[in-house]
């Protein structure tokens, strides 16, 4: 479903992702983790059409990125880190504008825009102006945004930076739940805790380059003696 | 489940088309200007109501201003058709039209620059399924708007004073809105171009080259009316002079030239008809109208396929620059502030000099500072025209008016910076208050600093431009003194207003100073610097004038006798004096006193 192959990028003099290959199957949930720099992001942004590759190729379901921007974008549903509503529009009439921009119909767009306010229990507050909107709201009602269309690929950065407890865990069922009805989650973060809890596969990056690629079990296998839990295990890792 | 390629087609089928997208980007706009509306009626009504009586007193005095004007002209020239007429509305028009082109390129250009590179809006459009063009297009629709709201704030006045002064047919007031408007849409169009073929050619070279285009057009035009107003006084405005200049500016009335067109298609349309049955101005007119239109239709096709072409790469290309490294040790600039403030205690300066380098390192800032401060000494570098005839009193007179109004236009745009740049200062230490909270720093010291540091920024600038203003009108010893004692006041009194205020209305909730500065707070700031830089200066300008007319005119000399005026300028003087203390105190005492309750 999604394929990175030989993929680099560059900021001027300095490598921020170096020969990435990456593939990613149907129904997977995949966490990439890594230090700051490490190059999650700039893989992210390569994926959902925001940079291109200084070299190699991202696909998704076959379709290159960089040549076909908006049919990959209608595949994808992207939570980016820093949440962004128009101040001067309720979430619902944010809702409606993404849901026309993905061509759903009225009735469908009508439909979608409940079951997503229900399932990020967004009703008390969907037809308010998003100026009000605390940083945990905002980062809900985008979290509908980017499922409205139910897309074939969930991206989503630092999803639970700013969340509260109860929205954490409607976030980490909602990933688990997605992949489980055939999508595909690919999740960056810093939170170890929860990339052992719900990810069928991790990914770690350092400095631009994947150094590791499998089950946490398969680190665990690789990495003996590190402790068992992610944390240490992608501590150890990092030392090396 | 996995997604088999005709259903992926599908999917893509559905896609909006090229009209729809349009289409739901207007019911954005449209929802988004109805909440706004529905905000400035409910929640910002004094600000809704300042901007709009304000454009409205502006438009109305600039119809006046125009209509004398063209009375002027009709008077000494005769009416359109006429050749003297055709000539000199001719080259008012293009000279005015072509400068307001070359702005409305580089207004729109910056503006674009802004919202498409470096707006979270745009990167958060960029991930939906919106086609490239149509995002760009939404971007230069925003960017055409605030470019050319000025254009016909401007403009507007000035042609329909044209065509009453000239009794202009009914079509001329119905091609007028079409021609401006297709005329507008060029040198916008042109300046999109010109934006994304120089993020998408040469990203690294774009602030070198805007900056060396910028300069060579100031060159040119600031040569050009050198050489206009570069000759003896008694040549001024004779028949001679009048046929040099009108050949100086040739180049404004190219004939390839869109400003040239809407100049030709305006006069058309407001001449009369001659006898000639075969002449009809109206069809003129809709040549230059079809000719404005024609081009702009073009442009726009341009926009959307360079959209389509560039935006993408260039975006991306913008975005792959390394972060500019900061050099940890001290600018010159910062060791030249700390000899200055060596006078203040040691907290003090430290948080003035905080202040002063996050001034230093945001250029929206101090280029907004630069252009307008810039402009003044330009201006105020050329107004020595009224040295000569010294001997007149009608010319003393308005010498002595003019460097009071260059004072009160310091003052202003002072007043601007103060409410746009000082008044925001509190408000954005609001989500790093636990910085500045958590040092051995009393409240008080951060208030007092950020005063200073407003009063001294400010200060040195206004007092160095009204000093030029001075020497170039060659103004009364006297007249100096005041202005400079004026000027200082000014500057306590206005930063004092700007920071009390901040710090007694203060918003935590918004990041952006233009937003914070554009809140009831900032407004009231600025309605209340304006109150005040007009009270201030006239109650000294008033004294001033009387002082020089006296002897020189026949008003009563018991009103203008020396101990008379002498009296009556101290008295203005120690009332400014007065004002600006309670300007100064009180603010400042509210100010400090909700900071010191402050709780974040």
């Amino acid at each position: 479903m999604i394929h990175f192959q030989h993929v680099s990028r560059n900021y001027g003099n300095r490598v921020a992702v170096r020969d990435l290959d990456l593939s990613i199957a149907d129904g997977e949930l995949v966490a990439l983790l890594g230090h700051n720099g490490a190059g999650k992001s700039t893989t992210i942004k390569m994926l959902v059409g925001l940079l291109r590759p200084s070299a190699g190729t991202v696909s998704v379901c076959n379709h290159i990125v960089t040549e076909h921007p908006r049919e990959v974008s209608r595949l994808i549903g992207y939570v980016p880190d820093q949440p962004y509503l128009y101040d001067k529009l309720s979430g619902r009439e944010f809702l409606e504008f993404v849901a026309d921009m993905y061509g759903l119909s009225s009735t469908e767009s009508q439909e979608a825009i409940e079951r997503e306010s229900q399932r990020f229990e967004l009703t008390g507050f969907l037809d308010q102006l998003a100026e009000s909107y605390s940083h945990g709201m905002r980062q809900r009602t985008v979290f509908a945004a980017a499922l409205i269309h139910l897309p074939q690929i969930l991206v989503v950065d630092e999803p639970m930076v700013g969340l509260d407890p109860h929205s954490i865990r409607l976030a980490k069922d909602l990933l688990s739940d997605y992949t489980r009805i055939g999508k595909t989650v690919l999740m960056s973060t810093h939170t170890l805790s929860i990339a052992e809890e719900i990810s069928d596969r991790v990914c770690v990056m350092k400095l631009g380059e994947l150094v590791f690629d499998g089950k946490v079990d398969q680190l665990r296998k690789e990495i003996s003696g590190a402790g068992e839990s992610l944390e240490s295990l992608y501590l150890a890792l990092m030392e090396d | 489940m996995r997604e088999t390629a005709p259903h992926l087609e599908q999917l893509f089928e559905r896609l909006p088309s090229h009209e729809r997208e349009g289409q739901i980007f207007w019911k954005l706009r449209s929802r988004m200007g109805r909440n706004h509306l529905n905000y400035l009626l409910t929640q910002a009504r004094l600000r809704t109501s300042l901007v709009i009586g304000l454009s409205t007193f502006f438009w109305l005095g600039l119809f006046v201003l125009f209509y004398s004007g063209f009375n002027f002209v009709v008077g000494q020239l005769g009416q359109p058709g006429e050749t003297y007429h055709a000539q000199t509305v001719q080259f008012v028009f293009t000279l005015f039209f072509v400068s307001l082109q070359v702005m409305l390129i580089f207004s729109t250009g910056i503006i674009l620059y802004g919202s498409l590179y470096s707006s979270q809006e745009t990167a958060a459009l960029m991930t939906l399924p919106i086609r490239d063009e149509r995002l760009v297009f939404y971007r230069f629709q925003e960017a055409l708007f605030f470019s050319s709201w000025g254009f016909f704030l401007l403009a507007s006045p000035m042609m329909v004073a044209y065509g009453i002064v000239v009794h202009a047919p009914w079509y001329y007031y119905v091609y007028l809105p079409a021609l401006m408007a297709s005329f507008t849409y060029i040198p916008c169009a042109l300046g999109a171009i010109f934006c994304l073929f120089l993020i998408w050619g040469l990203p690294r070279l774009r602030r070198i080259i805007v900056g060396l285009f910028a300069l060579s057009v100031i060159a040119v035009a600031y040569h050009s009316i050198w050489r206009t107003l570069d000759i003896a006084d008694a040549d001024l405005l004779g028949a001679v002079w009048f046929r040099e200049t009108f050949h100086r500016f040739e180049f404004t009335r190219g004939e390839w030239l869109p400003s040239t067109w809407l100049s030709n298609g305006l006069l058309e349309a407001a001449r009369p008809q001659s006898p000639d049955p075969a002449d009809l101005p109206w069809v003129e007119s809709g040549k230059y109208l079809i000719v404005l239109l024609s081009n702009a239709l073009i442009l726009h096709l341009a926009v959307l396929w360079t959209g389509r072409s560039w935006f993408r790469t260039s975006f991306s290309g913008m975005n792959s620059q390394q972060a500019r490294e900061i050099r940890p040790r001290s600018a010159w600039i910062d060791r030249i502030s700390e000899h200055l403030l060596v006078a203040f205690p040691k907290k003090t300066r430290l948080l003035i000099m905080k202040d002063l380098r996050l001034f230093r390192r945001d250029p929206v800032q101090w280029s907004q500072f630069l252009i307008f401060f810039g402009l003044l000494l330009l201006y105020f570098a050329n107004v020595d025209r009224f040295r000569q005839h010294r001997t007149d009193i009608s010319v003393l007179a308005w010498v002595n008016i003019v460097s009071f109004l260059n004072l009160a236009v310091v003052g202003l745009i002072l007043s601007t910076f103060t409410t746009r740049f000082i008044y925001p200062l509190i408000s954005l230490e609001g989500r790093r208050f636990w910085i500045l909270g958590r040092l051995p720093v009393e409240r008080d010291t951060i208030i007092w600093g950020k005063f200073f540091f407003a009063a001294c920024g400010s200060w040195l600038p206004s007092a160095a431009l009204v000093m030029i203003s001075d020497l170039m009108l060659d103004v009364s010893p006297m007249v100096v003194v005041v202005h400079q004692l004026i000027c200082l006041l000014l500057c306590i009194g206005l930063s004092a207003m700007a920071v009390g205020l901040g710090a007694l209305m203060p918003n935590f909730s918004d990041q952006s100073p233009s937003k914070i500065a554009a809140g009831f707070g900032g407004t009231l700031n600025l309605v209340l610097s304006a109150l005040y830089i007009l009270v201030v200066v006239f109650l000294t300008a008033l004294p001033c004038h009387f002082f020089l007319l006296a002897g020189h005119t026949e008003i009563p000399p018991k009103l203008l006798r020396p101990n008379f005026l002498r009296l009556w300028l101290s008295l203005g003087l120690g009332i400014s004096l007065t004002v600006t203390c309670l300007v100064t105190i009180i603010p400042m005492r509210l100010g400090l006193k909700a900071f010191r309750r402050l709780e974040v």
